[in-house]
């Protein structure tokens, strides 16, 4: 069987196996897990995008998803807006905020640029927190409504209970791990890795390096407005506490954990910092130690995240095979 | 109206020399070893703690519990340099960026694991006011500024005059020349953590008698730091010095003429507005 062959496979099995999940779990604990995995797929998939192919690390991203959270709660809660709409709102409204704030941390690399992105952070966070008039501070939003049920033709799709609202949050992550499949398949993808890997021989090439960059980050944060709209009509309630820094650096310890620059790294990623806390609740006291242990160990000794290393190491055993026969 | 701007620019001056000793400690540690050392902040809140227990349990007074916990910061910086930041030296920046986000993650688990959520002011002897024309002056405060000038001094005396600080600057200036010329870098990096850390942990101590530490308070002091370096321009050791006290005066003066609860915003503001215009920063070479 070639490679392409195989993977092709493997993608329909994953496929499959994905839309058949609801019928198969019946613990609502795991689908709700399962659930935020899946929204946490679109933020990753935009974190990866600004992190892993463009190389700047970008810790605002839990703050994007406030402001798509709040906008589409905000228009739908005190406007009455149809939630269908709001949710299409919320990731265009993110993405002007971030064209707003992209243009002046651009001018900045690096480190730097990490830094300016965690201060927008800490500035939204701090505004979701003070700014009760609009926002209700602490005591948050509460009854922030599903999306409305869609008749189509007899069938009517229910996006109340979970086993609806899975598909959505599934539509999501497909689309935003087939949109930056698409981006990396493109020129626009081959400029962002060449930027990552030499933005100064990429300039001299004539590549205007800055407008590829905000391209990366204004997608990048868009997808995570999109994850917050999702994830405040999946809750129902919401207040500032999600988005505060601590949830931008999960963002980032997902993409290093599955694998930065690939496109399944940050879906492993995302299953792994939702169910990984989860696991690790038993050591409750600990677990920021051991979360933060987690991220320099396997930096130090997996800087490549576990996709490449597993699929190193399953060519590795097909040469092994190969050589016996 | 007067008297309150120089009030507030008073009480500016003090808490940004606090930021100045963060940034000082993060400037050093990225002008010469190239890595955003973003736990500096929970490593200061740490020492705060420490320098409290010390005070507390000991009843050392606040100057000699505040040595040693420097001294103690020392020995923390030199274990976080030989332990997380070494192993990825020659990996790209970016790595070295992450585990500084792990080592925070893991140094405040550990401040809260041990120190408890509680919210801790370190109790000085220096309560006195004076009032100069209308200005309340706090002995504490000025106090504050004064460690700060002396610990500066410090510093700017150990780069520019001793052996060491010879050898610091080179691997600065040009690492594979110094290593060439008989630096022994892993020296240099090693000195510079634990100086870092010492003066990190000197402004932990420092806003705990000024201010409070709690939980959290490290990561937004890491984040002033850095705020502070942007300001200033990156690795100058006089930047970090004028970043320090424009961030802390800016503050001060937002808080007490605009809103207070929105003051950190309003100090990033001027650190994105500054960027906007000097993306190398004040005192930065383009």
């Amino acid at each position: 069987m070639t490679t392409r062959s195989f993977r092709l496979l493997g993608i329909g099995v994953l496929i499959v196996a994905a839309l058949c999940l609801p019928l198969l779990v019946t613990v609502p604990y795991f689908l709700q897990l399962t659930i935020l995995a899946l929204i946490w797929i679109v933020l990753a998939q935009g974190q990866n995008l600004i992190q892993g192919i463009t190389g700047y690390v970008s810790i605002a991203q839990a703050g994007f998803m406030g402001v798509g959270a709040y906008c589409s709660t905000l228009l739908s809660v005190k406007l009455g807006w149809s939630v269908w709409l709001t949710l299409g709102v919320a990731p265009i409204f993110t993405a002007l905020f971030a064209v707003l704030v992209g243009y002046p941390s651009l001018r900045v690399k690096g480190h730097y640029f990490a830094i300016v992105t965690l201060a927008y952070n800490m500035v939204i966070y701090i505004v979701l927190l003070t700014f009760t008039a609009l926002t209700g501070g602490e005591a948050g939003i509460g009854g922030v409504p599903r999306p409305a049920d869609i008749a189509f033709g007899g069938i009517v799709l229910s996006f109340g209970g979970r086993t609806g609202y899975y598909y959505l949050v599934l539509a999501a992550a497909a689309f935003a791990t087939l949109l930056c499949a698409l981006i990396l398949r493109s020129r626009v993808g081959r400029i962002l890795v060449a930027i990552r890997q030499n933005e100064t021989l990429a300039e001299a090439m004539g590549v205007s390096a800055w407008r590829y960059k905000l391209f990366a980050f204004v997608v990048s944060a868009s997808l995570a407005g999109l994850a917050g709209a999702l994830y405040a009509h999946f809750i129902g309630f919401l207040n500032p506490d999600p988005f505060g820094v601590d949830q931008s650096l999960n963002a980032i310890l997902a993409v290093i954990l599955g694998g930065s620059g690939t496109l399944t790294g940050p879906i492993v990623g995302a299953f792994a910092v939702v169910f990984l806390p989860e696991y690790l609740r038993v050591a409750e006291t600990y677990r920021l130690v051991m979360y933060g242990l987690v991220l320099v160990v396997a930096t130090i000794f997996m800087p490549r995240g576990l996709v490449p290393l597993t699929s190193q190491a399953g060519q590795r055993l097909r040469a092994l095979i190969g050589n016996q026969r | 109206m007067f008297v309150e701007l120089v009030q507030q620019m008073l009480n500016g001056l003090a808490i940004g020399s606090v930021y100045t000793l963060i940034a000082l400690g993060l400037t050093v540690v990225f002008g010469i070893l190239g890595i955003a050392h973003f736990a500096h902040g929970s490593v200061a809140m740490s020492g705060g703690y420490l320098t409290f227990l010390f005070t507390e349990r000991l009843g050392l007074s606040f100057f000699p519990a505040m040595a040693l916990a420097m001294l103690a910061g020392a020995i923390l910086g030199l274990l976080i340099e030989r332990l997380a930041y070494r192993p990825v030296r020659d990996a790209p920046h970016i790595n070295a960026f992450i585990i500084a986000l792990g080592l925070t993650m893991m140094i405040e688990g550990i401040n809260l694991i041990a120190f408890g959520a509680d919210q801790v002011v370190i109790q000085t002897p220096y309560r006195g006011v004076f009032n100069v024309g209308g200005v309340v002056v706090a002995e504490l405060r000025l106090q504050v500024i004064l460690t700060t000038g002396v610990l500066i001094g410090v510093i700017a005396y150990l780069i520019s005059r001793t052996k060491t600080g010879k050898s610091i600057r080179a691997v600065a200036q040009n690492r594979p020349a110094a290593v060439l010329m008989g630096v022994n870098v892993n020296q240099v990096s090693a000195v510079v953590f634990s100086v870092s850390s010492a003066l990190g942990v000197a402004a932990g101590a420092l806003v705990g008698a000024l201010l409070a530490i709690a939980p959290g308070v490290g990561e937004g002091l890491a984040v002033k730091g850095f705020a502070v370096l942007i300001l200033g321009g990156l690795g100058s050791i006089p930047g970090a010095i004028v970043g320090g006290l424009v961030l802390g005066i800016s503050e001060s003066l937002a808080a007490g003429f605009i809103s207070s609860a929105y003051k950190d915003v309003i100090a990033f503001l001027v650190m994105i507005f500054v960027l906007l215009f000097r993306p190398e920063g004040l005192l930065g070479k383009r």
